[in-house]
This record gives structure tokens, C-alpha cells and sequence, in this order.
């Protein structure tokens, strides 16, 4: 039942659940991106789309539900002090490494050169020749526009700047899926353009993302698939132009008036 | 001057007896350092007790009565041992391992909070994004945890390390030989102590001022791209 089986999403999230003590944060999320999908994930802060982003590659383990990515389901089971956790972390990590996150503080590891940042799982994880990785990590930053600062170290970057190497990082791995959380959230406004733009590129050569965002014009704009989550559940998901002409939902359009003016 | 270079002998053989004292309780304090900050930092609640009261104990205690209990007390107990079990009739700790043993686990503790306030300083996120990328813990920790603890333990380290370098001197108490111990005698039969002391205190100086231009290069070596908020 682990095994990829014909035709299979990218990405496919069977009704999450997430509690953090007593509190259950996600409260039956389920979620599936095909190949090319570019959904962006809204809501209020607290209504649990960053938990939601960070279960999908288990940075948090889920209280209950499946994740399969490529059709492979990552194998879960309950531990004798009824915990929740993974059955196998050589599979999670393997289907890790399969998708892609970019975070919102970019998390760059401040001790390597932008270069270094890029090849390192490509050369520690997926043990591709160091030669062949610095090429194809050249050709990405060439891609996000700081080829030219690839022997840098990260302190000497702008926000903006690193968040281009995270995103670089993050395709380095050929993922799956790209996972971003919050992208833009921690820059300067004057910054947020250029990162936007790598993401917009992304999304039209066909890469299969999934945004937490704020970004209202992102999210119509680019995605083809808007989810609002609310409270830990989905309140309202469709395609965007329709979504954002014609909220279904008084919470998507209450939320809509509060950040669109 | 004279009576220096016919001791020399003796100030040399001491000296390496310190070098090798200081060297091999380093290894020691590194390794129970490691041990004991990965204990602390660890989810285990048994690992956090053990190496809490580890350090609280060491480092509440001076090196000096440790160094004697583990001396005299730990002969005796492995006296005991041996009667007890049969096993031995007579076992002798040997003044050198007693020295390097106490010092090591004692320097181990104020290793352990050196090490723990130094993984503690890499921003969490760093290690997540090495979580996300399919890293196993392993490779987590040579390449993204390791490579930044040096630096930010760096400080510390060299701290710890001259002390212990000074401790060493503690371990002629047990009638081991090293340079204290030596340039003592020499002094003592010459009648010539301050002559001698002074030799001691220049010996500590000159290691000193080694590890301190070794500790320097390590800096230089690992802290690139890091940014301390004061650097060191």
C-alpha cells in the first residue's frame, strides 16, 4: 500500500490532524497537488497553514492522517505510549529529500557560501558527484539572479537575496514539491518583489508548489488553486479568480476585506 | 642559570609529564563534554538527571578533593573490590591514570555547559532546514551542527583549557612527576626555589602561549561567515 501505484499526485494529504497539548490545530485537513498545481494556502494567523505545511514533511508529526508524495505513502504507526510517529525514518527521510521547503527566516546554514548552501544536500543526501552538483547548483542560481554572489556568506546577503539561495537550495533536490512557508514574510517590502518573481518563474515552468502566504496578489495571480483554512480546517478552496470574485464562504470574505484593503 | 641546565633533565621529563597529563585529560573532557551536552539537550529525562548532577557535582566540588578521593579513596574501594570478589588480591591505581581520569571528568563538566551553550546558539531554523533536506541526524551533525559549535564554543573552550592546563599542577599532590612536582625537588635539594619556581612559571607560560596561537588558528579556521554579537 506504500508503493507508487500508476497514475498519483505529486503530493497528496489525507485528513491531517495536528494537537499540540490539548489544542488541536489542524483538524482534518486533506489536500492533493498534481504535477504543475501551484496551490497557495491562506488564513488568519493561527488558523494552523504553517503547521499544515510543516506536517506534509513531518518537521511536526501529524496526530493522525497520511501523507503519500509520488504516490508513496509515508508509513506511520502508533507507538506503545500512543504516540503518533514514523514507522521508518530512513523513508522519511528519503521522501524528504523529495520535497523541497523554503522557510520564512530562509535558514541558510550561516557557516557555508551560498554555493556550499546549495550543493550540500545535493552532495550529503542524494550523494551526486560534487562536480556535477556545483554545476547544476550554478545554473540554479543563474536561474534566481546571484550567480555572482554564489562565494558569499549568507550575513553578507539582504533578505531578499538569501531567500533567492533558500528557493536555489530548495530545486537543488529536483523535489517533488516545493514547499514555501510564509516566503516573503520576513522581508522588507522593497524586498518582497524580487522574491516573488523567482516564485512566479517557478510556478510557470510547471513546478508543483504549495504556498503559505499573505501574498493576495501571489495567490490570485499565480496559483491555481486557492485553500483558506480556517481554525484548522478548510473553510473554502477553489480556483483563485473565482474564489477571490466570488467568496462562497462569509469567513473567506470577511478575511478577504480585512487584507485586501 | 647553571643549576637549571644541570636540572634540565628532570624540568624536561616533568614538563612532558604535564604535556601528556593536560593533553590526554583533554581527550577525556571533550568526550564526557560531548556526552554530557547531548545528554542535557537530549528528550531522554533519565539523560538530562545523570548529566545534570554530573555537572553540578564537578564543578561544586574542588578538583583538588577529587583528585585525592579518586587517589587514595579509589585504591581502597578497589582493594575492597578485589577482597570482595576474590577477583585480585592487591590493585594499585596508577598516580598518572588517577591524574588524567580526575582531571578529564572534571574539566568534562564545564565542557558539557561550554558544548550546551554552544549548540544552543545555532539558530534552530538551521537545523531544521538540514531536517527538511532528508538529512539524517548524523550528517546533521557533521555538517551543520559540529562545524558552527567549534566557533561558538571556542570562547569557552580556550578558557576551560588553560585552567585545566594550570590544574595539571594539582596531581603532584599524589606524588606524580610532572613539572611542579620536579622543579619542587630541584629546588628544594639546590636550595634554590625561587630559582626553579621561576623556571616552572615560565614552562606554564611558554604552554600557554602554544595552545593560545593553536586556539587562534582554529578560530580562524571555523569562523567564517559567522557573525558574533562580540567577536572574541
Amino acid at each position: 500500500m506504500s508503493e507508487p501505484s500508476g497514475d498519483y499526485a505529486a503530493l497528496e494529504v489525507v485528513d491531517l490532524h495536528k494537537s499540540f497539548g490539548e489544542v488541536e490545530v489542524i483538524r482534518g485537513v486533506s489536500l492533493s497537488a498534481h504535477k504543475g498545481d501551484v496551490i497557495s494556502i491562506l488564513g488568519a494567523s493561527g488558523s494552523g497553514k504553517s503547521t499544515f505545511l510543516r506536517c506534509i514533511n513531518l518537521l511536526e508529526i501529524p496526530t493522525a492522517g497520511d501523507v503519500f508524495v509520488a504516490g508513496e505513502q509515508i508509513r506511520m504507526k502508533t507507538s506503545k505510549t500512543g504516540r503518533y510517529e514514523p514507522e521508518d525514518i530512513h523513508q522519511v527521510e528519503r521522501l524528504r529529500a523529495r520535497l523541497g521547503m523554503v522557510f520564512q527566516s530562509f535558514n541558510l546554514w550561516s557557516h557555508m557560501t551560498v554555493i556550499e548552501n546549495v550543493i550540500e544536500a545535493p552532495v550529503h543526501v542524494l550523494k551526486i558527484p560534487k562536480a556535477e552538483a556545483i554545476e547544476q547548483a550554478e545554473a540554479l542560481l543563474q536561474k534566481v539572479g546571484i550567480l555572482e554572489r554564489k562565494d558569499y556568506y549568507p550575513a553578507q546577503l539582504s533578505g531578499g537575496q538569501m531567500q533567492r539561495v533558500a528557493i536555489a537550495r530548495g530545486l537543488a533536490m529536483n523535489p517533488e514539491v516545493m514547499l514555501f512557508d510564509e516566503p516573503t514574510s520576513a522581508l522588507d517590502p522593497e524586498l518582497v518583489g524580487e522574491v516573488l518573481k523567482v516564485m512566479r518563474d517557478l510556478a510557470d515552468e510547471g513546478r508543483t508548489m504549495l504556498v503559505v502566504t499573505h501574498e493576495m496578489g501571489f495567490a490570485r495571480d499565480v496559483s491555481s488553486e486557492v485553500v483558506f483554512l480556517h481554525e484548522g480546517k478548510v473553510e473554502e478552496q477553489g480556483q483563485p479568480q473565482q474564489m477571490f470574485n466570488n467568496p462562497n464562504s462569509d469567513r473567506f470574505r470577511q478575511f478577504l476585506s480585512r487584507t485586501m484593503q | 642559570m647553571d643549576l637549571i641546565l644541570e636540572y634540565q633533565g628532570q624540568l624536561l621529563s616533568g614538563t612532558w609529564v604535564t604535556i601528556k597529563l593536560a593533553l590526554l585529560s583533554l581527550v577525556i573532557a571533550v568526550l564526557f563534554g560531548l556526552i554530557g551536552a547531548g545528554a542535557k539537550l537530549s528528550r531522554n529525562i533519565v539523560a538530562q538527571k545523570i548529566a545534570g548532577g554530573y555537572t553540578s557535582i564537578v564543578r561544586g566540588v574542588p578538583d583538588l578533593v577529587l583528585i585525592l578521593l579518586v587517589f587514595f579513596g579509589g585504591q581502597e574501594l578497589a582493594n575492597q573490590i578485589g577482597i570482595l570478589t576474590g577477583l585480585w588480591d592487591y590493585a594499585e591505581i596508577s598516580q598518572f591514570a588517577a591524574g588524567v581520569g580526575t582531571i578529564g571528568v572534571v574539566f568534562g563538566g564545564y565542557m558539557t555547559e561550554t558544548f550546551r551553550g554552544a549548540i544552543l546558539s545555532i539558530p534552530k531554523g538551521q537545523i531544521e532546514a538540514a531536517v527538511a533536506c532528508g538529512m539524517s541526524r548524523p550528517t546533521i551533525f557533521r555538517r551543520v551542527i559540529w562545524p558552527q559549535m567549534v566557533v561558538y564554543a571556542l570562547p569557552g573552550f580556550s578558557n576551560n583549557w588553560l585552567v585545566q592546563i594550570k590544574s595539571t599542577a594539582l596531581v603532584s599532590v599524589i606524588g606524580l612527576q610532572d613539572v611542579v612536582y620536579n622543579g619542587f625537588v630541584a629546588g628544594r635539594s639546590t636550595r634554590q626555589l625561587f630559582t626553579f619556581m621561576f623556571a616552572v612559571l615560565m614552562i606554564y607560560l611558554v604552554l600557554t602561549a602554544i595552545s593560545d596561537s593553536g586556539l587562534r588558528w582554529l578560530d580562524r579556521k571555523y569562523s567564517k561567515g559567522i557573525v558574533r554579537s562580540e567577536d572574541g
